[in-house]
This record gives C-alpha cells, structure tokens and sequence, in this order.
C-alpha cells in the first residue's frame, strides 16, 4: 500500500497553473527528495499533499484512502519556519502538539529550558522534529529540513530522519541543497509545475557533462564567456559552462584570444536541475 | 574599479566581544582582491559576525582589520537588505543616490541582467520570490562597484537557477577585481571558492583553498555499511566513518573535512 | 532617502488611510458632532397645558409627544426609557423633569428652563448631581470591551499567523470551530474579568447606581463580546501583520469613542453625521448600559438596541468565521491573484 499516491495531480489559480499533471508515488520507509526551482510547484503539491489545498484535477490517497481530517494523525510536518510557538518553550509546544494529536509528549525535557526564541537554530529544528514525530506518523513531510546548521549538526538531523525512515515512516523531503537532495533515496525534479526528472541521483543526471575552463588569468575568461544566456558557474578558480559543446566554448575563447585548457566533466545534480530548467 | 593592487584586506587575530561573550576569537581571514572566500559554518558559528566587522559595522574587537572606506564595500544582510515597499528599479537607484553615483543606469541593467531580474524592473520587490529577492540585493551590493563584496548567506534557501544567477553576480564582481567574501552553510557552495575557513563556536577550524584544507585534515573518512562509535555520520542509506589515525585512500570532500572539524572540536571540549 | 520614504508610504495604503481619513473624521467630528451646546432637545409636554408648552419653549426644545392626560409618573417613565430627555409637565404647578444621564442635553436644558412663566420646579432624574463619572463608567465597560475585542483578540490571532503556526493547526485534525474557540476562549474571559472588575470599581468607588435588571445586563454583554471578538477576529483575518492589525483596530475603535453617544449625545449630531453613530455597535451598548445601570429602563425600550446588537453579533461573527476557515480548510478550485509568487516562498 502506497503512503502517497498522486495520480494526473493538477492545481490551477486563476488562469496559471501551478502542478501539471502530476504521477507522484511513495511507500513506506522511503525517503523522497522533491527538488524544484521557485515556481516549480513544489509547495503546491506539498500543500495537495498535506491537505490545505484541492486538486483542480486528478487525485491524491493517502495510506491507500482519499484525504480526510482524521486521516491528518498520522501526518507529521514541519515547515519551513519551523511551526513552533516562539513564546512557548519546546517542552511546551510538543505538549500541545501532544494534545492536538492524541500522543504521549516526551518525558525527557529538550535541551534547554528556554523560549523557543532562544534556543539555537539546530536546538530548534530538533525540537520541531520532535513535535512532528510524536505521534508517530506514517508519513513525514519535512520543508529544507536542515536549512542553516552547521555540518555535523546537519548529519544529526538525518540520523533522526533515517531512523524514521526505517521504522517505516515515508518521509518526504522538499529541498533546494544538494547536500540533502543526496541524502534521500531518489529523487523527483519538478520544473514549471511537471515533473521533468525522477529517479536515484545517478539516473538523473545521467550522461550530463559540463565543461570546464582552466586559465590563468581566470577573469578574462570570464569575461569572455560571460554573455548572454550561457549557463556559467565559477569552481575554485576554474569556470564551469553548462549546456554548450567544448568545441563552442573553445571558439568562443579563442575568439577572445583567451588561452586556457578545457576538461569535459560530469555534472552536478545542481546543474542538471538548472538544464533541465531552461 | 580594480583595487589597489598589493592591498590585501581582511581581518588578523580578531576578536569580538558582545558584552562578556566573545563571538569571534582569534579569527584571521585574508581577503584578496579579485577571489572568492568562502565562510562556512552554521548557525552560531560567528559567520554573521566577522562579515559585519569586514562591511565596516562597528562592534566591540580586538585584533587587525583591514577594510576599504565604507563607499568602497557592498554588504547584503543576511535577512532583506532590499526595500519591499519600491520597484525592482526604485530600489537600484535608490543606492545610486546614496552612493552619489553618476550614469549608473547602464551597469544597473548589466547586473540586473546577469541576475537574471531584469525584466522585473517595475514589479515591487516584495512581489518577487526568495531568490529574486537576494539576488536583487546582491545587484544593489554591486552597483557602485565596491573594492569589497561581503555577501551574508545570500544564496540560503535560494533555488538552484536563482543560486547559478547569483554565483555569476559573484564570479563576475570577482572578475572585475573585488574582493569577494561569503558565508554559507553549504559545503558545496564553498567548493567553488578560492578559499575557505570553516567556523564553529567562534573560533576556525581550518583555512585555506579547499584542496589544501581536504589534504591537511588528519585521518581518513569512508563507507562503511555499519556505523562504529560516534565518529560516523549517514550519508544515503550507508554511514561516513572517520579514522584519525586511518591512511587517505579513496574521496574526501570539503563536507567530510568539516564535519571532522566539528566532530574534532566536540572531542577536545572539557 | 526622502523620495524612498515618500514612495514607501504612497504604497502602504493603510497608513495612507490614517493619515488621511483621521484628520478628516476628526474635522467631521469637531465640526458636526461634537456638541457642547445642544441645539435639538427632545422634549415631552404633559398635562393639560400641554399643547402651549411649545409656543413657550426656545427652538432648541423639540417637542416630540404630548400628552394632555398625562402627569409626574408618565413624565418619568418617557424619560426612563428614554422617549424624551426633557419633560415638562403643566398643572396647577410646573415640573420640568429632565435627563440626568445626557449631561450635555441636561445643562442645555437648565440653562433654557427660565424662560418658561410662573414658577417652574426641576428635578434632575437618575443623576441629579449631573456627575460626569456616573455617566461614562457604564459606558467605559463598552468602551473597554472593544479595546480588548478588537485589538488585543485581532493582535493574538495576527501573531499566530505571522508565526507560520496557523499553517501547523491546518494540518492537524482540528477543526476550524475548533481553533476559533480556543482562541478566542481566554480573551472572553479576560473581557468578563475586566468588566466585572470596572463595574466593581465603579459601584463602589464612583458610587455608580445599579437600578437596572441584572439580566438584562448579562444578555447585552454577552452579545456585545461576541460583537467586538468577532470584529477582531474579522481584523485578524484581513491583516498580515500586527502592525496593520492595530492599525485597523484602531480605525474601528476612534470613531466609537466619538460617534457613539458616549461622550456626545447623538441628538447633537448633525444628521448627516448621526447616522453612523446608529451603525455603531457602541452606541446600542452604551444606551444598553446607561438603561441597566441608571435609569432601570423597562425591557421594552431596552428591545430594540438589543435586538440590533444582536444582529450585529451574529453578521459579524459569521462572516468572521467564514472568512478565518478560508485560511484553515481547503476550498475547491478557490481562485487567488498572485499564487506563484507567493508560493514560491
């Protein structure tokens, strides 16, 4: 039985749409990274997903079911802005968290003692976690997760987030980091309301390349390529063109009267979401 | 437009203090005109804090500080730093009339064309998204072509399109001869730079070109399918595991290295 | 930085409108309403002179019902429920019987009294010391009651939303009727405190009568709370943060203070202007208030305000929590203007 199923999902505003016809389907003990662009409709699928919204067209199950209130017990999430009462201390929150969702609110205090407003961000995002996972939900839905820790805070997070996996929780995951898009199972890549890639990261990007430009100066190179709608990135001191065959790059500094070496190399995830885009 | 060449800035030994707590001790970055600096760390880490002392705010210090005069530095906050309530354009000259600036008008739409918000000129820069938004702040940074760009996670939460946009508002400050810093909490953000120095807790763990701060840290990180002590961490559905006293054999990353740091620091504390 | 803040300001249309529309109702107010000389004195005549009492009168008194057969006591139930404020009773001796509760129509009044022949007794009813706090306690309870109503509810219902844990309760299994109770619940009972404690004080310590029926107390404040907290809560839902919650609160409150005939009678006003006073919910609490505590007005006059505080309470809280469960429950297909954008976030 799938934890989420969304079958030819479409949400319109007005004359724009926002998700295009979308298939998204996860099970239990998954952790899916849904990547996307602003705009992408990454949020508005998530909100489908969630129940604030209704779909235009299409349909979403939840555990096998359509939507209902009931149904939102065993749903955990946590947004982006956390979702916690500022003025309440975390104990506090997962109380009436607790409460809301019929669960047994930890014994342990959390960290601190404080307002939540003065605890710090990766105090915070834990406790957020927390709250959302209480009441034992089969499904997760968790919006940049560890957006703003430090790296080792950030593996703690998905530790917790892991450790939910495997209890057979599907989690969700609605990122714009690499970093977090390589933590999750696969991966579903939406772009202007469709979803235009899906799959392990290596599937994704597939046979992509970019190109990379070593010279020495590097800004004349820069500047040289820097026209227009090419796709350019900086890495280290070398300069990464996306998108363009070496032979086009190579003319187009030669043109310049630029020298420089060039390498064909695999493509970031990062930079795949940004050909996919255009 | 090009800095002085031979002036490095940057800061040496520093210390900050707000009130009895030191935010920054003993942080030294040194910022060279026409590179890109990466600050890496997370949250309390003192990022936001050694970026204001390089835009020339004034706090409590201790230590060197070599900065150009403030018409010489663009600085984004690390929330805003664009007005909600006025026009894409409204905003760009708004700092063209801060700056005193003359004919800014052609390298306004060059940046705001190399941002990517170019034909946003007339909507309200509350109207625009996350993205749009920072890299708005990021062109108003850039306007009066500072010898200094001290950018404040400008690219956090950002998507990948806006954050590509915004690195080539980056590289290309940089290309014209500024001295870039910025903070993120991204490791592979701070791949693309020059240099980094990695934070936490106010003090830095490590600093240099990202190659040179991989190849100095002590031990070796690998797979391995089942974690042993703390000093592992998941990646995937497998775990990173940290030998100090392990030979280097096989990929470590600028992430790997700064979560050893991390992982370091929590070690030797009391 | 000057065109900056001038561009800013052009575009924050709240506080456009304070600027603009406060000076404004100000000027209207002070030109209009605010009255301290009454010029339109409703007045009762009785008894068998009756009919010649209005030759006798100034222009300010408006002679509103006669009553050729009528005598002291039929003089002072108009005035208890508030059919006249002045009634002057002819017989073998004149009584002129006036309002002391409309403290500005009553000095009028006294002032004008001698012009009537022979000798004249006046008696000041239900507040003969024409006391200024006997007469604005009660209508401070109404007065106190909004402020909580509508800025403190709207700014606690505003922060929920500014804090992005509206969103949260939208995910639980709570239903919208749910989270409006819950929120609303404590802020009741703070207004209950709060006017139990004013009426305390003002019995008490202001030596504030109580003539009235208790019950009839408790159903106007109980209707009237459920006017203001839904006014706030109807704030909270058309302000995104708590500044312009204030900002729209205190646009809803200031004309109250002013056009409710709390201060300055509404007989007063310029027509033009009264009838606003008469969409006011203060203005129906304050008569409700001045009846109970002072005049022991009968049910029967004190109906009407009721009945239409009534009405208010219902239409406001309806459309309030029409309009809170847009931002808690789905809508099918609900058309919004700039989705993407916002979405984006």
């Amino acid at each position: 039985m799938k934890s989420v199923a969304a079958a030819g999902v479409t949400r319109r505003f007005g004359s724009f749409t926002a998700v295009d016809a979308v298939d998204f389907e996860m099970g239990p003990g998954e952790v899916v990274g849904l990547v996307g662009a602003n705009g992408a409709g990454k949020t508005t699928l998530i909100r489908m997903i969630l129940g604030l919204l209704e779909p235009s067209e299409g349909s979403i199950r939840l555990f096998g079911q359509a939507q209902t209130r009931q149904q939102r017990r065993r749903i955990g999430y946590v947004p982006q802005n956390l979702g916690l009462y500022r003025d309440l201390t975390a104990q506090e929150n997962l109380e009436f968290r607790a409460d809301i969702f019929g669960a047994e609110p930890p014994d342990a205090p959390l960290a601190s003692e404080g307002l939540v407003a003065d605890m710090s961000l990766g105090a915070q995002r834990r406790a957020a976690f927390a709250a959302a996972t209480q009441h034992d939900p089969e499904l997760l839905v968790l919006d940049e997760p560890t957006s703003g820790v430090s790296p080792l805070s950030r593996t703690k997070l998905w530790d917790l987030i892991r450790q939910r996996a495997e209890g057979g929780t599907a989690v969700l995951v609605s990122t714009h980091y690499m970093d977090e898009a390589e933590q999750a199972d696969r991966l579903v890549l939406m772009s202007h309301g469709r979803v235009v890639a899906a799959g392990s990261l290596e599937s994704i990007i597939g046979n992509r390349t970019a190109i990379e430009v070593d010279a020495d100066p590097w800004d004349r190179a820069f500047a040289a390529l820097d026209s227009g709608s090419r796709l350019i990135t900086l890495a280290g001191t070398a300069i990464r063109v996306l998108g363009e065959s070496a032979e086009s790059v190579g003319a187009t500094l030669a043109e310049a009267g630029v020298e420089a070496n060039l390498r064909t190399v695999p493509a970031t995830l990062d930079e795949t979401m940004v050909m996919l885009d255009s | 437009m090009t800095a002085t060449s031979g002036v490095n800035w940057g800061v040496g030994d520093l210390t900050v203090r707000f009130g009895k707590v030191e935010a920054l001790r003993r942080v030294s970055l040194e910022v060279k005109p026409g590179a890109v600096h990466a600050v890496v760390g997370g949250d309390g880490a003192g990022k936001t804090t050694l970026l204001r002392v390089l835009a020339g705010l004034g706090l409590d210090t201790d230590g060197i500080i070599r900065i150009p005069p403030p018409g010489r530095i663009g600085y984004v906050p690390p929330d805003g730093g664009v007005f909600g309530d006025l026009t894409v354009t409204e905003n760009m000259e708004f700092v063209a009339d801060g700056y005193g600036l003359t004919g800014w008008q052609k390298r306004s739409s060059a940046l705001l064309g190399r941002a990517g918000i170019a034909r946003f000129g007339d909507r309200l820069a509350g109207k625009l998204s996350g993205g749009q938004r920072r890299k708005l702040a990021g062109s108003m940074a850039l306007l009066p072509e500072p010898d200094l760009l001290v950018l404040d996670e400008v690219t956090t939460g950002v998507d990948p399109v806006s954050r590509m946009d915004l690195w080539r508002l980056i590289a290309g400050a940089a290309a014209d001869g500024a001295g870039v810093v910025i903070a993120t909490s991204y490791l592979d953000e701070a791949e693309r730079a020059g240099q980094v120095l990695l934070l936490h807790d106010g003090v830095q763990l490590a600093a240099g070109s990202p190659r040179s701060v991989i190849d100095g840290m002590q031990g070796n990180v690998s797979n391995v399918s089942s974690p042993d002590g703390h000093r592992a961490w998941r990646r995937g559905r497998r775990w990173r595991q940290w030998d100090p006293n392990g030979e280097r054999g096989g990929e470590v990353t600028l992430e790997d290295v700064a979560i050893v740091a991390e992982l370091n620091a929590e070690e030797r504390m009391p | 930085m000057i065109l900056k803040e001038f561009r800013q300001m052009r575009r924050d249309r709240r506080t456009v409108a304070l600027m603009v529309g406060l000076p404004i109702l100000l000027l209207v107010i002070f030109g209009y309403a605010a009255r301290f000389d009454v010029t339109e004195i409703r007045t009762a005549a009785l008894g068998p002179g009756a009919e010649m009492v209005e030759g006798m009168l100034d222009d300010a008194f408006t002679v509103v019902v006669t009553d050729t057969a009528g005598g002291v006591e039929e003089a002072e139930s108009l005035l208890r429920d508030s059919k006249a404020t002045v009634a002057i009773v002819t017989g073998a001796e004149t009584t002129v019987l006036v309002d002391g509760t409309d403290l500005f129509s009553a000095q009028s009044a006294m002032r004008r009294a001698g012009d009537l022949p022979g000798e004249i007794d006046v008696e000041i009813l239900f507040n003969p010391d024409l006391s200024t706090s006997t007469v604005m306690v009660p209508s401070l309870i109404g007065l106190i009651l909004l402020f909580i109503g509508t800025v403190i509810t709207s700014l606690g219902v505003v922060k929920e939303r500014e804090q992005g844990t509206l969103e949260q309760l939208a995910v639980t299994p709570l239903r919208p009727v749910d989270v409006i109770v819950g929120k609303i619940a404590p802020y009741f009972l703070v207004a209950v405190l709060d006017m139990a404690v004013v009426t305390t004080v003002g019995l008490l310590i202001f030596d504030v009568p109580f003539r009235g029926s208790i019950l009839m107390f408790g159903a106007f404040a109980l209707v009237y709370l459920f006017v203001v907290l839904g006014l706030g809560v109807l704030i909270s839902t058309v302000s995104r943060s708590q500044g312009e919650a204030i900002q729209l609160a205190i646009m809803v409150l200031l004309p109250q203070v002013m056009l409710s005939g709390m201060i300055f009678p509404l007989q007063s006003m310029a027509a033009g202007v009264r009838w606003i006073g008469y969409l006011l919910p203060l203005t129906y609490f304050v008569m409700g208030m001045r009846g109970v505590f002072l005049k022991a007005s009968s049910f029967g006059a004190l109906a009407v305000p009721l009945l239409l505080l009534t009405l208010m309470a219902v239409v406001i809280f309806v459309l309030a929590i029409l309009r809170f469960r847009r931002d808690l429950a789905p809508k099918q297909a609900a058309i919004e203007s700039e989705p993407a954008l916002e979405v984006a976030a």
